[in-house]
């Protein structure tokens, strides 16, 4: 379903709002047949850099090119109009045309395309029953439902093959429940028919869940890439970390460090975790280390700490506890001992990440 | 002491009387002392009018000069505005006009007719001519003769029709020079026009063939004198027909462009027609204003200043009516003040002579 | 239109005095109007008789078959006209990166703002058969290429004067119009020109159906524009028919003239009530934008002077034109064939003005009228928006429909209608010579305009400003009086000027009320007109667009946007 050579290629893109830099200087590689998440919060720039990519902002400087085909080069001077890029763009708010059809919302592009009339029924038919959408190709915008209206926006982006395609919080739209079934279904659809799909989302557990490589993007520029495990289990920056899962957060200072492992200490707490800065005694650090990794302990020990119940969340699958440690909150699964509300807690080492900060935090 | 009483009321009243005798003006009876005082008591007089307020400030000076203690209200609107407020606020018995002083001679005679009017007779009717009053009901108050204007710049003296008849030839001959360039009234938007265009039909046997010449010209047809004094001024139109005289003597006193020419087989007079409201809510007042309006004091200023001949048979001066007559000997034709004028207003008749003239004009 | 979430139990009685104000000052002047073409004479004469004798005469008189054909002709065309050209001048100067968009736009919308009468005015001494541009032209060419007094003539003037409308309402809809859907068009493939003709344009579909119905309704009440430029070659419109018939049959014939209102208000209502159902249906093509995101304008190239000619040519023709001629005319004592401009400029007719008690009187009721009376018009237009906010029910819904109606009574008869009810309702004779009278007239006329301002102020705030101090405490008036009134307070101030303007242009409505006291600039200029003062006519009007434009300026300082 796709052209095989069509690797999207961005180098160097930087994008100024008249003196607000947006994208300071990002590159990446979407090779056929990839999903690419792009990650990251609001003002991150990850939506600038998808629409980019689809011509609908004006860089200022750097290159993108799709296979053979240059999309813009700054230096060349050379920037391909949006409607001559052949791509598709999923929008976050659908963008579906309220006064065509599903059907004509499809087909405008075969038609822009010069398609056979006879053509188009047929690859507008086969697009709309590849997404469930067969019995509503009559009816207009409004009369579908939002899941129906953002099947409707995949179609019209996937009917004339594109090389690339490229969402816009492609879930956020749709409720709670629902995104959960979508991302799996979009993750299916996009197996199935190889597409080679760039994905933007603020949400990282979307991101993991549909895509191959994740680009965690931090004010313009690329904080980390790589594959949803190595975001996850092997995050570079206390940035990364903090982003990815849900966790505990130990501010403190460093008091020794040693074979790579670092000693950290708070208000009546101190923890060896594994040292992923180069650290010194003294230097300001954050301890961060996953929910899940968070233990109750039965009682006093080695890298424990002592905390009080707060009180505790029951989820449906597992309770999540809240625990007080001085002005610290720490939070962690499994059932909390009865008794006086005192709790100690199990932080491994080798899960306990501890990183470098800047004096003001 | 009573002998001291009786002497100070006495001289009282003797100053009393002496003081209003004082204000009659001269040549009046006696009594008219008691419209004079109750004009005074009143206080005011509303007149409502069809002449511009600018052509009237001197009068209005000199009649509260006159009679202190009078104010004028003066309120200048278009005859059907007149009208059509006149009667509205008479029907509906709210405060109105004391004096209605109109150039629309049909209308004035209509609300006469309609009972509208106070009789009253005047102690100046007797200086107007016959023509010019009514019933001593309503009273003409000026001599306007009717002109042709065309521009001076544009149109030879030659070309200047003498006769109603040279009109006609004029337009025939040079058909090319004065295509689109003549103007007259609609007489069907203009009731001035319309009681011209009747008049005209009663003195000229040709009219017809008039009315043919104007429609195959293409003439402008206009509802007011001002605009087709403009258009004549500024060249657009070369030739105005039936235009009032009093109105292009005041505008060529400034606009060297207009030039006035009166006809010699017939010219037509119109007058202004006075008359004083039967639910006048200040009828003394009233009276006094139609009296000034007659008497040769206000007779004066308005020749003088507002070009409006004067109608008295006893005023021979250069602004006069009378000396305009002179000159043009038994051509003129003042349009009588009588009953006659209603026929216009006759509905069946109206609509046949409006068809009449628009066939003759080629338009329907 | 009106968000049923919140319903006030707290204010009922206010509310329906204001409903039932309303209603009986609309019913009462179309109530007399519609009962007087019943008539065979005017209703006050006592030899009144019921029948169908009004409409019988009209619909014999081939006038007026001739004056309704030509109205239709006119209103075609200025639809052919003003929607193209409107539609294209708002893509222009919202979409595109045309130059100069924030100059042009204010220019764009000097028209609404002039008198129509000042402007026909204006095209008779520039352009008319020895108007100063024909004259040059003449020089130049020999001959004067045009006529300003054909039925052509004022159809193309109607139109091109009526652009501004056309324009207001498709800009409003194109910013409106989410960007994601013409770039969604764009990525699947679509130039920017087919862009705009597959998705702007039949999006904006709704709001061009609803100023094609409008400016085709205000080109049946077109007054001013026919009775100057149709008189000399006698092309009658409705409107001047019916001013027509004040003489026609020597006295004036109400019952003819309230005929012929009903015959228009016939035409008109059903194209009011056409635009309402217009503004239900656009509802269903409001996008749900996504992220805020830029619009990108369409770079035009070359094009850019292609179109600024275009742009130019049109203001020059629709403004400067006719507002040079006045301009010209207020300044010379006598202006055609002839004369040489140099030696006959003069102050001698603003002279002539100031000197005119009863004009000057005008300038000065014409500036109370707009600010004073503007703001208490501003005033009753707010009670009555506040009484239907956060409304459902049938209370309401009468409102809306009834504030319609006055748009479609000609000014004409509207002024007519209220001398008449001034001197017949018991009570109110002595209100009828002081300027309440007009006051009243004006607001009348002008609610629909009015009620459209203050409810756009009010759809402004989110229903849970004012439920949150509902929650808090604050009963249903104290909302209005903390809550909603200081919030809408820069739309008012924004509604009251744009009132101001309107009220200063005005001048069909106050001519049969004009009396000594009551004049105002916009019913003298009738006046003056048909009296042939034309030189008084031309300072007037250069007063009077003066005063418009002071208020414009003022508006555009304090940022009032102009396209609501």
């Amino acid at each position: 379903m796709n052209n095989p050579v069509s690797k999207l290629v961005v180098e160097n893109l930087h994008l100024k709002y008249g003196d607000n830099p947006i994208l300071k200087g990002v590159s990446l590689a979407l090779n056929p047949g990839e999903v690419v998440a792009l990650l990251g919060a609001s003002g991150s720039g990850k939506t600038t850099l998808l629409r980019s990519v689809a011509g609908l902002e004006q860089p200022n400087e750097g290159r993108i090119t799709i296979g053979d085909s240059v999309l813009y080069d700054s230096a060349a001077k050379f920037d391909l109009p949006v409607e001559k890029r052949n791509l598709g763009l999923v929008f976050q708010s659908y963008a579906l045309w309220p006064h065509r059809t599903v059907f004509e919302n499809v087909a405008y592009g075969l038609r822009l395309r010069g398609n056979a009339g006879g053509d188009i029924d047929r690859r507008v038919g086969d697009a709309l029953s590849n997404l469930g959408l067969g019995a509503l190709a009559k009816r207009l915008p409004h009369q579908l439902s939002g899941g129906q209206q953002q099947r409707v926006a995949i179609a019209r982006a996937l009917v004339y093959n594109p090389p690339v395609v490229l969402m816009d919080e492609p879930l956020s739209n749709l409720d709670a429940k629902l995104r959960e079934e979508a991302r799996a279904w979009l993750r299916e659809l996009i197996v199935r028919l190889h597409i080679s799909a760039l994905v933007v989302t603020h949400d990282q557990t979307e991101a993991m869940a549909m895509s191959d490589r994740i680009l965690l993007l931090n004010f313009g520029k690329i904080e980390q890439q790589g594959t949803p495990e190595e975001m996850y289990n092997r995050p570079e920056t206390l940035f990364t970390a903090e982003f990815m899962g849900s966790n505990n957060h130990l501010p403190g200072k460093v008091a020794q460090v040693a074979d790579g492992k670092a000693l950290i200490e708070g208000e009546g707490w101190r923890l060896w975790g594994a040292a992923r800065d180069e650290l010194k005694p003294g230097d300001a650090a954050t301890g961060v280390i996953r929910l899940e990794r968070t233990h109750i302990a039965d009682g006093a020990g080695e890298n424990r700490v002592r905390t009080e119940l707060i009180t505790d969340m029951f989820l449906g699958d597992r309770r999540e506890n809240l625990f007080k440690l001085g002005a610290l909150r720490l939070r962690c699964y499994g059932n909390p001992p009865r008794g006086n509300g005192e709790c100690f807690l199990q932080l491994q080492p080798d899960d306990l990440w501890v990183y470098g900060t800047s004096e003001a935090s | 002491m009573p002998f001291a009483k009786l002497l100070s009321s006495l001289a009282c009243a003797i100053a009393l009387v002496s003081a209003s005798y004082a204000q009659v003006p001269a040549g009046y009876p006696a009594d008219y002392a008691k419209i004079v005082d109750g004009a005074k008591k009143e206080g005011k007089v509303v007149v409502y009018s069809t002449t511009d307020a600018k052509l009237v400030t001197g009068l209005i000076k000199d009649f509260e000069a006159a009679f202190p203690g009078v104010k004028v209200e003066y309120t200048d609107m278009n005859s059907t505005e007149v009208y059509n407020r006149f009667v509205s606020e008479s029907a509906a018995n709210a405060t109105s006009a004391d004096a209605l002083w109109s150039s629309s001679m049909d209308l004035q005679m209509k609300l006469a007719a309609d009972g509208l009017a106070a009789p009253y007779k005047s102690p100046e009717a007797a200086a107007l001519p016959e023509w010019a009053r009514f019933k001593d009901t309503v009273y003409a108050t000026t001599f306007e003769p009717i002109a042709i204007v065309y521009n001076k710049r544009l149109v030879p003296a030659e070309d200047v029709p003498k006769t109603h008849a040279d009109v006609t030839k004029l337009l025939t001959a040079k058909a090319d020079k004065y295509q689109k360039k003549v103007t007259t009234y609609d007489v069907e938007k203009s009731g001035v026009g319309f009681m011209l265009a009747n008049q005209d039909a009663k003195y000229d046997k040709d009219y017809w063939e008039l009315v043919k010449a104007l429609g195959a010209r293409g003439t402008n047809m206009q509802s007011s004198t001002g605009t087709m004094m403009e258009r004549v001024s500024s060249g657009e139109n070369l030739i105005g027909y039936n235009i009032l005289g009093s109105y292009a003597l005041t505008r060529a006193k400034k606009d060297p462009s207009i030039g006035i020419a009166f006809t010699t087989d017939y010219n037509l007079v119109l007058s202004r027609l006075v008359f004083v409201a039967k639910n006048a809510k200040n009828p003394n007042a009233g009276r006094l204003w139609l009296d000034y309006l007659l008497s040769k004091r206000g007779q004066t200023i308005t020749s003088e200043q507002a070009e409006l001949f004067s109608v008295r048979t006893d005023m021979t001066g250069k602004d006069s009516g009378t000396a305009f007559a002179k000159e043009l000997g038994s051509a003129v034709k003042p349009i009588a003040v009588n009953n006659d004028l209603l026929t216009g207003l006759d509905q069946t008749k109206r609509l046949e002579f409006l068809k009449q003239w628009q066939t003759a004009l080629g338009r329907k | 239109m009106f968000d049923p979430s919140m319903t006030t139990r707290g204010i009922s009685i206010p509310r329906t005095t204001v409903v039932a104000i309303t209603a009986l000052v609309i019913f009462m002047p179309l109530g007399l109007i519609f009962w007087q073409s019943f008539l065979n004479a005017p209703f006050f004469n006592p030899a009144h008789r019921f029948g169908f004798d009004a409409y019988a005469f009209i619909f014999a008189d081939s006038d007026f078959w001739t004056a309704f054909l030509n109205s239709v002709l006119i209103a075609g065309a200025m639809v052919v006209i003003a929607l193209p050209l409107g539609a294209a001048l708002a893509f222009l100067l919202t979409r595109t990166d045309l130059p100069w968009q924030r100059t042009i736009e204010v220019l764009v919308l000097i028209p609404v703002f002039v008198s129509p009468m000042v402007l026909a005015f204006g095209y008779v001494v520039a352009m008319g058969p020895v108007g100063f541009y024909s004259l040059w032209v003449k020089q130049l060419v020999g001959d004067v290429p045009w006529n300003v007094y054909s039925l052509f003539s004022i159809a193309v003037i109607a139109g091109l004067t009526h652009v501004p409308h056309v324009y207001l309402y498709s800009s409003a809809a194109l910013k409106s119009l989410g960007s994601d859907v013409e770039e969604a068009a764009r990525v699947v493939g679509a130039n920017p020109l087919r862009v705009a003709l597959n998705v702007s344009l039949p999006m904006t579909m709704p709001a061009l159906f609803y100023a094609a119905v409008l400016v085709f309704f205000l080109g049946f009440e077109l007054f001013g524009l026919p009775l100057v430029l149709g008189d000399p070659e006698g092309h009658l419109v409705l409107s001047t028919y019916l001013y027509k018939l004040t003489n026609k049959l020597g006295t004036p014939s109400y019952h003819l003239m309230a005929a012929v209102a009903v015959c228009i208000v016939a035409v008109t209502f059903p194209l009011v009530l056409l635009q309402r159902w217009l503004l239900k249906t656009a509802g269903k093509y409001v996008s749900v934008k996504g992220k805020a995101t830029r619009q990108k304008v369409l770079p035009l190239g070359g094009w850019k002077w292609v179109a600024l000619a275009i742009v130019a040519a049109w203001l020059m023709f629709t403004i400067v034109v006719p507002i040079s001629g006045i301009a010209l005319r207020a300044f010379v004592d006598q202006w055609g064939e002839g004369i040489n401009l140099a030696d006959v400029l003069t102050l001698d007719n603003f002279r002539g003005v100031l000197d005119a008690k009863d004009q000057v009187r005008a300038i000065i009721n014409t500036l109370l009228i707009g600010t004073v009376g503007g703001g208490l018009a501003v005033a009753c237009y707010t009670a009555i928006g506040l009484a239907s906010h956060r409304q459902s029910g049938g209370v309401v819904k009468i409102l809306d429909y009834i504030v319609m109606i006055p748009r479609a009574i000609p000014g004409l008869l509207a002024g007519l209608a209220f001398l008449w009810i001034f001197l017949f309702v018991p009570g109110l004779k002595e209100l009828r010579n002081s300027i309440f009278s007009v006051w009243l007239a004006y607001t009348v006329v002008w609610l629909a305009y009015g009620m459209r301002l203050i409810s756009s102020a009010l759809l402004q705030i989110g229903p849970e400003l004012e439920e949150s101090a509902r929650t808090v405490g604050a009963s249903g008036a104290r909302v209005l009086k903390d809550v909603t009134i200081p919030l809408i307070r820069f739309g008012l101030l924004a509604s009251w000027l744009l009132v101001f303007m309107i009220f200063e242009r005005e001048y069909s409505t106050g001519v049969y009320l004009l009396t000594q006291g009551t004049e105002v600039i916009g019913s003298m200029l009738v006046s003056l007109w048909s009296a042939g003062a034309i030189d008084q006519v031309a300072a007037l009007s250069l007063i009077n667009i003066a005063l418009v434009a002071v208020g414009l300026a003022v508006a555009l300082r304090f940022g009032v946007r102009l396209h609501e």
